[in-house]
């Protein structure tokens, strides 16, 4: 009899107790998740906001909270450049915090690219670094071998890493973006979460619709959905993937390499200095959306411009 | 003593079971209500406080933006209307999300976008409703005899007129019911969707009267073609193929103004032209050549580009498919 009663007793005293601290776990986790949900239906409001109420106001204004993007674009002078350049800066003038670093393959910069990057109203910054003749590739055959835009990128690494100190506060994110592809907004949109390196799909590469990196349940990249030599180290294009700025300040010998690249291997030449795999953050819905596209644009058949060229050389395209 | 130490004991147990109801219902309480005590949430509670306050401040600027625009808003700048054939293939996603992001940095732009298509796809209409842009989604089917077969070299038949005539069709039944009659105000623009547009261009086509033409860069195996300008008017044209066609300029040269097209009911694309007369086709029953409207700077400077894209190489791609491996069809490119 007693025994039964001290059980009641017990329960009697463990049980509120026992509700009490459920209760109260409860509680503290809830405000938790409202404001995350708070925070990324702001942040939905705030990119609306952005998008829609200042469409015509070019570039968006700096935030003050938003992580700068910077985009690294390797360039060269050809028919077509104008008009790439012309169509990325369209797109840029979209993204808020965004600077641009345009390397051009020239001995100095040269005046039309100095002005459109004026007309546009982009922050930006202008370098320029000439690939020596022995690396540059020869006429029209796209050899792999020769890693295009390679010395370019160095530099703009370089110049990121004499700019910005690894103390200082602010919070950035590194990405290449070639001139000829084709970016979606919401690519900028998701790799601004960057912590250290993370990547998504992009289409029309290695001969398939489209490439992406593998992702378990755990959300964890394991390996590389492509054709093309899948055992790489990152098999995954330039437009794959982004950089924490605090990850490239802190690892100030990582670069892309220059000699003995195999071709498709200049992204792993990188990426092994700075993350291995488990560290890959899977973006676009773990890596099932294509928001880039490594379209290429046509070489112009000129023609009709004959030996001594038919067109005024003045006019500028 | 014993009694009394159970009745101690007991009003104990009630005491501490009260105690503990009481704690239980606090609790409950407390949940239904936002805790603004979360200490291992700061710097997530700074970002959001700060983000609030940019919205604020966005917000009122953008009020206070809008208040002096109002009385400024009489003189409503005329509506660009372009008119974009499309059709499915591998790149059309990206081409038109590249053109879109252009448009958006355009104000008082109406894109018409036609596809080459039995009905809508949902690929188009999602892009267009995403997009920002305000737009007009028609579709119009090229009939099969006029339809480029695979292999078929590009310029073997004309391409996307059905298509723009369709948008020719729609706008001027929408804009019968508009105020203003034929006298609206607007440009209508045939802007395909691999080209490559600068934003200075929407803004010097804007004030076209009747039919407005500048250079286009890399077409007709040119770096650009032009229209050649003396004391203001166009005499002749700069092109390397057939400079004896009426209007020897590619689909991007030209602008006509609303009013042209609705004052011409009839005026459309002529799809049995030969190649390279469709511009012509329609622009002969609308201008003559004195007539026409030189831009950018008296037709000397580039600020539009016949771009074309490379077709992606799905070698591996079909190889895959024919094993049954092919990528997730679900995936939209």
């Amino acid at each position: 009899m007693p025994k039964r009663r001290d059980i009641v007793a017990i329960i009697l005293i463990v049980l509120p107790w026992t509700l009490l601290i459920t209760v109260w776990h409860q509680s503290a986790i809830t405000p938790l998740l409202s404001t995350r949900k708070g925070k990324s239906g702001l942040r939905g409001d705030i990119v609306e906001v952005v998008r829609t109420e200042y469409v015509y106001s070019r570039p968006p204004p700096w935030s003050d909270v938003l992580p700068s993007i910077h985009v690294i674009t390797p360039t060269y002078s050809r028919p077509v450049q104008k008009a790439e350049l012309t169509r990325l800066a369209n797109t840029l003038l979209h993204v808020p915090n965004l600077h641009w670093i345009l390397v051009e393959d020239s001995q100095r910069t040269t005046t039309s690219v100095v002005r459109l990057l004026q007309e546009t109203g982009l922050n930006y910054t202008h370098l320029n670094v000439e690939t020596p003749r022995n690396y540059k590739v020869r006429g029209d055959t796209r050899d792999p071998r020769i890693p295009r835009g390679t010395i370019q990128r160095n530099l703009a690494l370089r110049w990121l890493r004499e700019t910005f100190s690894i103390n200082s506060s602010q919070s950035g994110i590194v990405y290449f973006a070639d001139d000829d592809n084709t970016y979606s907004l919401e690519l900028f949109d998701e790799m601004r979460s960057t912590k250290k390196v993370s990547v998504w799909p992009v289409a029309f590469v290695g001969g398939l619709r489209y490439e992406s990196p593998k992702v378990n349940k755990l959300g964890k990249v394991y390996g590389w959905k492509t054709v093309f030599d899948p055992r790489r180290p990152f098999a995954i294009d330039m437009a794959g993937f982004a950089v924490n700025l605090r990850l490239i300040l802190s690892k100030p010998q990582a670069y892309f390499k220059l000699r003995g690249v195999k071709g498709g291997y200049q992204e792993s030449s990188l990426l092994k200095e700075l993350v291995t795999l488990s560290d890959l953050e899977p973006k676009a819905a773990n890596c099932t959306k294509v928001l880039v596209w490594h379209t290429r644009t046509e070489k112009p058949v000129l023609v009709n411009e004959g030996k001594k060229g038919f067109t005024d050389s003045n006019v500028e395209i | 003593m014993a009694t009394r130490m159970k009745l101690k004991l007991k009003t104990v147990f009630v005491l501490y079971f009260m105690v503990s109801l009481m704690g239980l219902i606090y609790a409950l309480m407390q949940l239904g209500q936002r805790c603004d005590c979360t200490e291992h949430n700061m710097p997530k509670d700074r970002t959001i406080s700060r983000l609030r306050g940019e919205l604020h401040r966005f917000q009122e600027q953008l009020r206070k933006s809008e208040a002096t625009k109002q009385p400024q808003k009489q003189p409503a700048k005329p509506t660009i209307f372009v008119i974009t054939p499309t059709y499915a293939r591998l790149v059309q996603k990206a081409e038109l999300t590249r053109l879109s992001q252009t448009f958006l940095n355009v104000p008082q732009l109406h894109w018409i976008v036609v596809e080459d298509s039995p009905h809508k796809t949902p690929l188009v209409t999602d892009l267009l409703v995403k997009s920002g842009l305000t737009h007009t989604h028609l579709h119009m089917p090229t009939a099969k005899d006029r339809k480029l077969q695979e292999g078929d070299p590009s310029w073997l038949k004309p391409r996307g007129v059905e298509q723009r005539n369709e948008g020719l069709r729609w706008l001027r039944e929408d804009r019968r019911a508009q105020p203003g009659g034929d006298n609206q105000q607007g440009v209508v623009y045939f802007a395909d969707d691999d080209n490559t547009y600068s934003l200075q261009i929407f803004e010097e086509m804007r004030s076209t009267e009747r039919v407005s033409v500048w250079p286009v860069g890399l077409v007709g195996g040119m770096k650009y073609e032009r229209p050649v300008v003396e004391g203001g008017k166009v005499v002749r044209f700069h092109t390397g193929w057939r400079p004896s066609r009426p209007f020897p300029m590619d689909m991007a040269g030209f602008a006509v103004s609303l009013k042209l097209i609705l004052a011409n009911q009839e005026a459309c694309f002529d799809g049995d032209a030969p190649m390279g007369f469709l511009e012509s086709s329609l622009l002969q029953g609308l201008v003559t050549m004195d007539e026409l409207e030189p831009k950018a700077d008296n037709c000397s400077k580039v600020l539009v580009w016949h771009t074309r894209t490379e077709k992606p190489k799905m070698k591996r791609e079909e190889a895959l498919q024919a094993q049954g491996l092919g990528s997730d069809r679900a995936v939209e490119v």
